[in-house]
């Protein structure tokens, strides 16, 4: 692809960015949310035709004039944002758009036989005829990612193909990729995730602010300077965390039991007790099932009364009912999808910075419009937040965003404890960094914090203690000194050490 | 405004109180008012027992025709009448024929909702031994006792010579229809037509409003939006005129015109006359008495016709207390 | 950096912004319709005031079921039952003032009563036992009617008064139904059409000066995220349900008042041009987005068709057909730039 430009009514999103793809090679494109990634990949696929610029495909230039001509010509795309319908079952999805038909008739047989074998390669062992949508978000993007490999292509490209996965799941994927690899394909791969980055990259080409920045390979090419080139400025520290001493006890728990909310005999928490306190991280590692995002959904309330066990917020019995009881006694979740329930998308950033302090903004139930502007401009101010205006609704906003949009609406609630399940998902290099920082701000005025992320390293820096989850149960506990990720690793699998 | 102040566990009991106060307020409020009154219940003295199968009870016109079956049963204790209503469903209907059939009564008496689907079991009953009377609609062909029922069209016609004759032959008329897609709708339309043929009497407007007073009201205003000078309204039925009546009352102009309707029901078009909203209502008779006594002829081993027609009374301010003036044939 | 340049250009007050707005395409629907009025005027019957002030009145009663009906699409539902509440509180509002003889007020306040407690009821069902707002209202619609026709006996309740021995006696119209069927500020406008009105203001406040209001677009827009930021989602969900049956209620008052009775058969299919109303005007089915002046220019537009139909003298087959034209045309402008 050279020369490539494109713009949107106007505004210029990628100008002169140029990229290659050699096959047998993994090209991983970097860059900041809105740096112009997701344009490029939609021009290659076809989404967009619209643009100036040459592409070749094996010297022979080309221009898709729709999706399907580009699938036809072998390019096949994982996206973010998953294309999966959960009413239909994994076998349907997989071949949906390609279903196999004897004539007239689908034929069922063939297909279910094919994405058994399909999921068993990659070694997911699933019945393919449940419906998707009674899986969760792991196995969804596992069946995503088997859907663009299931035929035969030459290009395939993967954007942030492991924003939801465990760390099994995405070795099972690496290996997918390098067989892929071997096989000849091309893969081009967007992530922000660095341990991935230099583990599979071939080269990587970085994109800042829809330009091209430059392409090298992965040994050229250093952290720090593919920072400096996605930021344009050295970032000296990835991981600020500066501690603060920790004060009382602020939340205890004992004892604490939930049952599956699927209905699964086994409880998703067993009997898991552990306390934190003010200006206190606690990191809650574990993997798919653990029971530790059930856990913190279970504290603030979102099972209700199905939560059983004793806890204690700043000596105070609590009793976990409903959200909103919740978020008046002081606790505030950020939870891991925030399209699904951390935004309501249809509404702009200033009501969705409001919502849940709602009660702040409106006496006597009478709104004050003025008021929440304020503090809204207050938040935009204080998290950054790039948008070109307060009234914009919240969809149209990059994921790093959002993200500040959902942050800024729990501070608005002033937490005593903040339970964060996977905060920095989906988030660019630049958010992240500012988001540590708040964390750091918070604890430091004596707040709380739970942290969740499938990120080690993150985890490893930024939490003071760590406790390890495995099937429900706490299986380890550390102080952030003596933490090492195989040993976080092994207490998560549920493997016994000495 | 809504502060959370019950928390979820209270929730079942709320809701168990909202559910106790809508119904006990709603019956202290209504205190068990009108009731159909026509479940027939009689002493174990009576010699026969007649089936009543209607087809439907929501329109009022149905809800009087039992209430004639009734009155005129109740003359005569030597009858029971058992009632079941079909709810306008016609399969329904078929089945409660077949229990009244099965249950070997003498004289079944029916209001069919169509006439195809129950010509068959009709048939059955005639064929059977039971005297079936058909009331207001009819079955095909002729596997039935006798058929009493008015006649639209001559209704019409009558209204419509009434008119001509009221307004001496000339003069803007507007014309509010019943559905125009159901028999009685045409029927009265045709009628009125044949009726006022040959006089120099101007339709100025028509409109179909579906048997309905809102729709007849809404009709109406725009009549009267259009036409500066309009002498009389003949609506289909009269819940019609009376909306009709009403828009004309709006506008100021209700006393420069005349109203005209069918039905005549008593606590509706009858009253509609008593009070001098309608200067006419032409009857359109339920022919439920009329039932009860050829039934009773029957029963009694008498012949009777196959077809009996019913008369219609004309109702005006002039003859209301007399009870009506029966319009000749 | 890039995505906000483009976005920067739609928040500022640029006339494309404008013409794509919800509020003018709604608008566009409604100055196609007047100007077919304009066209099609019938003898210069659409000039004159008065047409529109009957056309005001008619609609009056919709339009107050379609305040309701759009408090409740917003939040994600929908009301299948106003028709049948209309109804029920048509014949009690009849009963209690004409044939018991019960004081207006009394007998207003009860039938607001006896409405609200249908939509609540409603209401608490789709909220607790999370059963689909389509089923809940449908069961509360056939619920209500079999009400009505049970409380009326079958039969309208009108001034003529069933006595013992089955004559009639003829009671006078109670003093509230020939207020609410006249005309006030010189006969220029019917007091249906100032109810209407009011119905409108009480919906707007709700909507946008209460914190009601957000809690209902929230929901509407995210339900399970607005239950995971402490929107109390059951109240809101029965109040919604309750304020439709309350409109439904002074609906049904005004009902009887302009039929002078009380029909168990009042208000057949009323519920589906309720939301005919509301959807026309814009507020999206599928909740969290919308308002009531979208409602209420959907009223109008709805409105003024029939009227124009009506004083062309238009056949009925030829208006059901020009009638369900007119609605896609409408929602295909509705469509357009989106």
């Amino acid at each position: 692809m050279t020369g490539i430009c494109k713009s949107f009514s106007g505004v210029k999103v990628l100008s002169d960015v140029q990229f290659d793809l050699k096959a047998g090679e993994v090209h991983v494109l970097a860059g900041e949310n809105g740096a112009g990634k997701s344009t490029l990949i939609k021009i290659l696929a076809g989404v967009h035709t619209d643009y100036q610029g040459q592409i070749s495909l094996n010297s022979q230039p080309v221009r898709f004039a729709s999706i399907h001509e580009a699938t036809a010509a072998g390019i096949s795309v994982i996206h973010q944002e998953l294309s999966l319908v959960p009413s239909m079952t994994i076998a349907e999805n997989i071949f949906l758009g390609r279903e196999k038909c004897r004539g007239l008739w689908l034929n069922k047989k063939e297909m279910t036989a094919e994405a058994g074998k399909l999921l068993a390669e990659i070694g997911l062992d699933v019945d393919v005829t449940r419906n998707l949508g009674s899986y969760p978000l792991s196995i969804q993007q596992m069946v995503e990612i088997c859907k663009a490999i299931a035929f035969d292509c030459r290009i395939i490209v993967m954007d942030e193909p492991t924003s939801a996965l465990t760390d099994v799941e995405v070795e099972k994927l690496f290996t997918i990729v390098d067989k892929l690899r071997k096989s000849g394909c091309g893969i081009i791969y967007i992530s922000h995730k660095m341990e991935e980055i230099y583990r599979i990259a071939d080269r990587i080409t970085v994109l800042r602010d829809g330009e091209y920045v430059g392409t090298a390979t992965a040994e050229e090419l250093d952290r720090g300077k593919m920072v400096k080139w996605m930021v344009g400025r050295e970032l000296n520290q990835q991981f600020p965390r500066h501690k603060s001493a920790p004060g009382q006890v602020r939340l205890k728990v004992s004892s604490f039991i939930l049952p599956d909310p699927a209905g699964k005999p086994m409880p998703a928490v067993n009997d898991v007790s552990f306390s934190v306190r003010c200006g206190e991280i606690l990191g809650i590692a574990g993997l798919q099932g653990s029971g530790n995002s059930e856990l913190l959904n279970g504290i603030f309330g979102t099972y209700g009364s199905q939560a059983h066990g004793d806890f204690e917020l700043d000596g105070q019995p609590y009793k976990p009912t409903t959200p909103a009881n919740a978020i008046s006694r002081g606790i505030s979740l950020l939870t891991n999808d925030r399209k699904a329930n951390g935004l309501v998308l249809g509404m702009n950033i200033i009501h969705n910075i409001t919502l849940a302090a709602l009660k702040k903004f409106s006496p006597f139930g009478w709104l004050q419009p003025n008021s929440e502007t304020k503090t809204a401009a207050e938040q935009k101010e204080a998290l950054n937040l790039k948008a070109a205006s307060l009234k914009m609704s919240v969809d149209s906003l990059s994921g790093g965003n959002q993200q500040k949009v959902v942050m800024a609406k729990w501070i608005e609630t002033e937490p005593k404890v903040f339970l964060l399940d996977e905060p920095t998902r989906g988030v660019d290099v630049g958010a992240k960094h500012e988001i540590y920082e708040l964390m750091n701000k918070w604890t430091s005025n004596g707040l709380a914090i739970i942290l969740i992320t499938s990120e080690m390293p993150e985890l490893l820096a930024m939490s003071d203690r760590i406790i390890v989850m495995h099937r429900g149960s706490i299986t380890a506990e550390f102080d952030s000194e003596q933490a090492t990720q195989e040993k976080i690793l092994h207490a998560a699998m549920g493997i016994q050490t000495n | 405004m809504s502060t959370c102040i019950l928390k979820g566990r209270n929730m079942k009991g709320t809701i168990s109180l909202l559910i106790i106060t809508l119904l006990v307020g709603f019956i202290a409020l209504t205190g068990c008012s009108k009731k159909p009154s026509d479940k027939g219940d009689k002493s174990t003295k009576a010699k026969w027992t007649i089936g009543m199968s209607q087809c439907n009870l929501g329109e009022p016109w149905r809800v009087q025709m039992n209430a004639d079956v009734k009155m005129a049963a109740d003359k005569h204790p030597e009858i029971k009448v058992v009632y079941k209503d079909a709810q306008n469903d016609t399969l329904k209907q078929r089945s409660q024929m077949e229990e009244f059939i099965s249950a070997g009564v003498n004289l079944i008496i029916i209001s069919p909702k169509e006439a195809a689907p129950l010509t068959p079991v009709v048939a059955q009953a005639y064929q059977k031994g039971i005297p079936v009377i058909v009331l207001d609609r009819r079955v095909l062909g002729d596997q039935y006792t006798c058929f009493i029922g008015a006649d639209n069209k001559k209704i019409g016609k009558a209204a419509g010579k009434w008119i001509v004759d009221k307004l001496g032959g000339k003069g803007k008329v507007v014309e509010l229809m019943g559905l125009m897609t159901s028999t009685p709708g045409q029927d009265r339309h045709s009628g009125f037509r044949d009726g006022t043929k040959g006089s120099d009497l101007e339709i100025i407007f028509e409109a179909d409003m579906k048997w309905l007073e809102p729709d007849s009201r809404k009709e109406m205003e725009s009549a009267l939006a259009r036409f500066d000078k309009i002498d009389l309204v003949y609506a289909h039925n009269d819940p019609g005129a009376h909306g009709a009546y009403l828009a004309a009352q709006a506008a100021g102009r209700e006393k420069n015109i005349i109203f005209v309707g069918i039905d005549a029901l008593p606590q509706e078009g009858q009253a509609y006359v008593k009070q001098g909203i309608l200067q006419a209502s032409f009857e359109y008779p339920t022919g439920g008495k009329e039932a009860i006594e050829l039934g009773l002829d029957i029963l009694n081993g008498k012949k009777v016709e196959k077809e009996v027609t019913l008369s219609s009374r004309v109702f005006t301010k002039d003859n209301i207390d007399a009870g009506g003036e029966w319009l000749k044939e | 950096m890039t995505k906000e340049k483009s976005s920067a250009k739609f928040a500022g007050f640029s006339a494309e912004h404008w013409f794509t707005s919800p509020t003018s395409r709604a608008f566009g629907a409604l100055i196609i319709v007047f100007a077919l009025g304009l066209l099609f005027n019938a003898d210069g019957a659409f000039y004159k005031w008065g047409t529109h002030r009957d056309m005001l009145r008619a609609v009056s009663v919709y339009g107050i079921l379609s305040c309701g009906m759009t408090l409740v699409i917003i939040s994600g539902g929908i009301d299948l039952s106003v028709a049948s509440i209309l109804a029920l509180t048509a014949v009690s509002f009849s009963l209690f003032t004409i044939h018991k003889g019960i004081s207006t007020p009394i007998a207003i306040l009860a039938c607001l009563v006896i409405g609200a407690l249908c939509g609540m009821f409603s209401g608490a069902v789709i909220a607790r036992f999370r059963i689909q707002p389509f089923i809940a209202t449908l069961a509360m619609m056939v619920f209500a009617r079999g009400m009505a026709k049970w409380v009326s006996g079958g039969q309208k309740i009108s001034t003529a008064v069933q006595q013992s021995d089955g004559t009639y006696k003829y009671v006078n119209v109670p003093q509230v139904f020939n207020f609410i069927n006249s005309k006030v500020l010189g006969d220029n406008i019917t007091v249906v059409t100032l109810i209407f009105v009011v119905c409108l203001i009480i919906s707007w406040i709700l909507l946008v000066k209460l914190r009601y209001g957000r809690y209902l677009y929230a929901i509407g827009g995210n339900e399970e995220a607005a239950r995971l930021s402490g929107v109390p989602v059951g109240w809101t969900k029965i109040l919604a349900y309750g304020m439709s049956g309350l409109f439904c209620a002074v609906a049904g008052i005004c009902q009887a008042a302009q039929e002078l009775q009380g029909d168990p058969e009042a208000g057949m299919a009323y519920e589906l041009s309720a939301i005919a109303m509301v959807v026309i005007g814009g507020t999206s089915l599928q909740g969290g987005r919308g308002g009531i002046w979208l409602t209420l220019i959907g009223v109008l537009t709805i409105g003024y068709l029939e009227k124009i139909l009506s004083i062309n003298a238009v056949g009925e087959d030829k208006r059901l057909m020009l009638t369900a034209a007119i609605i896609i045309a409408a929602v295909l402008v509705q469509k357009g730039k989106k």
